[in-house]
């Protein structure tokens, strides 16, 4: 059996998640604006759909912000050795994967504008068949941890 | 000819934009203007064809594959011999008329469709695939040599049939034809030969009437699927030589697939649910770069065979994947999930007609089949492993047994929501490369602990930690 991941991402990446999901989680606020435009708002049925929908909208929006990338960070552990990366992360349902280097097709880092601002990166790891992301890590992690990987996948040889 | 039968590339590659525009053709009013747009829509095809023929030029030098091709924008293919991974010469049913054949050189990645040569001579073909192979024409010569080291595998007339009458593809025929018959039946609400059928058909037997109809959609359907297997397996071989195996099928238009051993990702056995009962199954396998269709990299090996047959085919042709162990299975307490998971949606559709059409109570029998899919599906799941291979057997309609590999699987992911953690159960995922993107297999609802002493199978450190003894089922 193996022991669980024990490497977490930088407390940064809440800050980071916070205002993305701020803008993003905008988009659902079309619905109820949706509703509103094809049903109207006028009559007493109507109206309180939209509200109902809108103040719940409004309070995801709001853990969006608040709850979820404060667990998210809570639940992410990381750890790569020369064998295998292994991932471990997910609020609701939590999921854990093993790579093993010898798999690894390319690692890459990237940034979006919002991690910029804040220093971080997120590591993409390919295999052939999927890809996993270590996110927002700050940068100089992420370079590293970009480096091992690529290393360690060249040093392991194809066990066929 | 090579214009012709680009003509017709462009026709089959364009043949839903097409059938839209006929469809719309004949239901804007049709009258003379349709004819002028089908036989414009004709002609743009055949010029086409011309332009596309008179740009596309190739040739070899110094082993290096040379195409350059495209109308407006030219587009330059260089592929070097030692790239190309197979060479595959077909005859389609327009290249069969002129004796010619079309020649795709394929490489490990699959981006290379583009290195097609829709039309050329057979002795052109065969001097290409001499200067494009290996070391030339000596090992072309060399190959025909020994050729009593290949083995050939048919299918028997008997077993095309039943797998032609109990192919799957039925529900995706009955769905077409509900989709044509959706697009038809406006013209026919106006024609005659409905007020004939409101006329003759008493309104009393409306039960009935609705009955036949779908009866006749059913046997059209299967008539449909059965003719569609019959022209894509029919002339079925399988041939194993020492590198590669070579798949050839269809009647009308002949397909061949090269499959390179060394690609292969995984091995795939599949029990139709008709198929089951009868004792077949259909065995794919799964490769890296190309399959029998674009992107997807599932090859059928096997359109059906016995089941009992199974074993010994695998063991000679693919002994790797050839294993036999006590399988793991969820335990007994995650049938409730299973159950639920399968019947939820249906329980939904049932709730609805019952609420709102004030149906019977007595619809809620057709609960039945989905509790029982969902027992059904508990009791076939499965995952079992030993130190390089890992078999997963799951349902969804069809039973499927996948054998993947440790060298080829990509990665293995165990996922648990939080009732599954609650009732220490969780899912299991594997990942294999298959065509241009991966495929998975996973089984659901397994014993955490038997999940979580899986999970690190695919380390190359397991066989070390675990060597002598296996997980054993916490429940069992």
């Amino acid at each position: 059996m193996k022991k669980d991941p024990t490497r977490k991402i930088t407390p940064r990446a809440i800050r980071a998640w916070q205002w993305s999901a701020a803008f993003s989680n905008l988009i659902y606020f079309f619905i109820p604006l949706l509703y509103a435009t094809f049903f109207g708002y006028d009559e007493g049925f109507h109206f309180w759909i939209v509200i109902g929908m809108a103040v719940a909208i409004f309070i995801l929006w709001l853990m969006g912000i608040v709850l979820f990338p404060y667990l998210r960070w809570k639940k992410w552990r990381y750890s790569i050795d020369e064998n295998e990366i292994d991932l471990k992360r997910g609020i609701l349902v939590v999921q854990r994967t093993l790579i093993p280097l010898s798999r690894v097709q390319h690692v890459d880092t990237r940034q979006g504008p919002i991690l910029r601002a804040y220093g971080l990166a997120t590591v993409t790891i390919s295999t052939a068949a999927t890809t996993h992301e270590i996110p927002a890590l700050d940068e100089f992690t992420a370079d590293k941890v970009r480096d091992t990987i690529s290393k360690f996948a060249r040093l392991a040889e194809e066990d066929v | 000819m090579a214009a012709i039968s680009r003509a017709v590339d462009l026709i089959r590659g364009n043949l839903i934009t097409i059938i839209i525009v006929l469809v719309f053709g004949a239901s804007g009013g049709g009258g003379p203007s349709f004819l002028w747009v089908f036989i414009g829509l004709f002609v743009f095809l055949l010029v086409a064809g011309t332009a596309g023929w008179w740009r596309f030029v190739y040739r070899v030098e110094d082993g290096e594959l040379q195409i350059k091709q495209g109308i407006f924008v030219r587009k330059h293919l260089y592929l070097t011999r030692d790239r190309v991974q197979v060479i595959d010469v077909t005859a389609g049913i327009i290249q069969r008329m002129f004796g010619l054949v079309k020649v795709e050189i394929k490489t490990a990645g699959s981006s290379s469709r583009e290195a097609s040569l829709s039309a050329v001579t057979k002795s052109e073909a065969r001097y290409l695939t001499s200067l494009l192979r290996g070391n030339g024409i000596q090992e072309e010569a060399a190959e025909e040599l020994e050729p009593e080291y290949e083995e050939k595998y048919f299918l028997p007339g008997k077993e095309l049939l039943i797998a032609a009458s109990t192919s799957g593809s039925f529900g995706i025929a009955l769905s077409i034809l509900a989709t044509i018959f959706s697009q038809v039946e406006p013209l026919i609400s106006e024609t005659e030969m409905y007020e004939w059928f409101i006329r003759y058909i008493p309104s009393d037997t409306d039960l009935f009437f609705i009955i036949s109809i779908i009866l006749v959609f059913v046997i059209f359907a299967w008539l449909m699927s059965f003719f569609g297997t019959l022209i894509r397996f029919g002339d079925f071989s399988l041939t194993i030589k020492p590198e590669e195996m070579v798949i050839t099928r269809g009647i009308f238009e002949k397909k061949r697939i090269t499959v390179p051993f060394n690609r292969i990702q995984a091995v795939r056995v599949v029990e139709g649910i008709m198929r089951q009962p009868l004792g077949y199954a259909t065995i794919y396998v799964e490769s890296a770069g190309y399959g029998d269709q674009q992107g997807s990299g599932s090859v059928v090996l096997m359109p059906l065979i016995k089941k009992s047959e199974i074993r010994p085919l695998i063991r000679k042709i693919l002994p790797e994947y050839d294993f036999n162990t006590e399988p793991l299975r969820p335990p007994k307490r995650a049938v409730t999930r299973y159950i639920i998971r399968s019947s939820f949606v249906l329980a939904f559709i049932i709730l609805g007609i019952y609420w709102f059409l004030d149906a019977p109570s007595m619809i809620w029998i057709f609960m039945i089949p989905g509790v029982f899919w969902g027992w059904l599906r508990h009791r076939d799941a499965a995952v079992g492993i030993d130190l390089d291979r890992i078999m997963i057997r799951s349902r969804m309609l069809s039973l499927s047994t996948a054998f993947v590999r440790r060298n080829r699987a990509q990665d293995v992911t165990s996922s648990a929501s939080w009732i599954q953690r609650y009732r220490n159960l969780a899912n299991l995922e594997v990942s294999v490369a298959s065509g241009d993107q991966g495929r998975s297999f996973n089984v659901q609802e397994l014993d955490e602990e038997d999940a979580r002493h899986i999970l690190p199978w695919i380390s190359k450190l397991y066989q070390l930690q675990v060597g002598e003894t296996f997980p054993i089922s916490a429940t069992e």
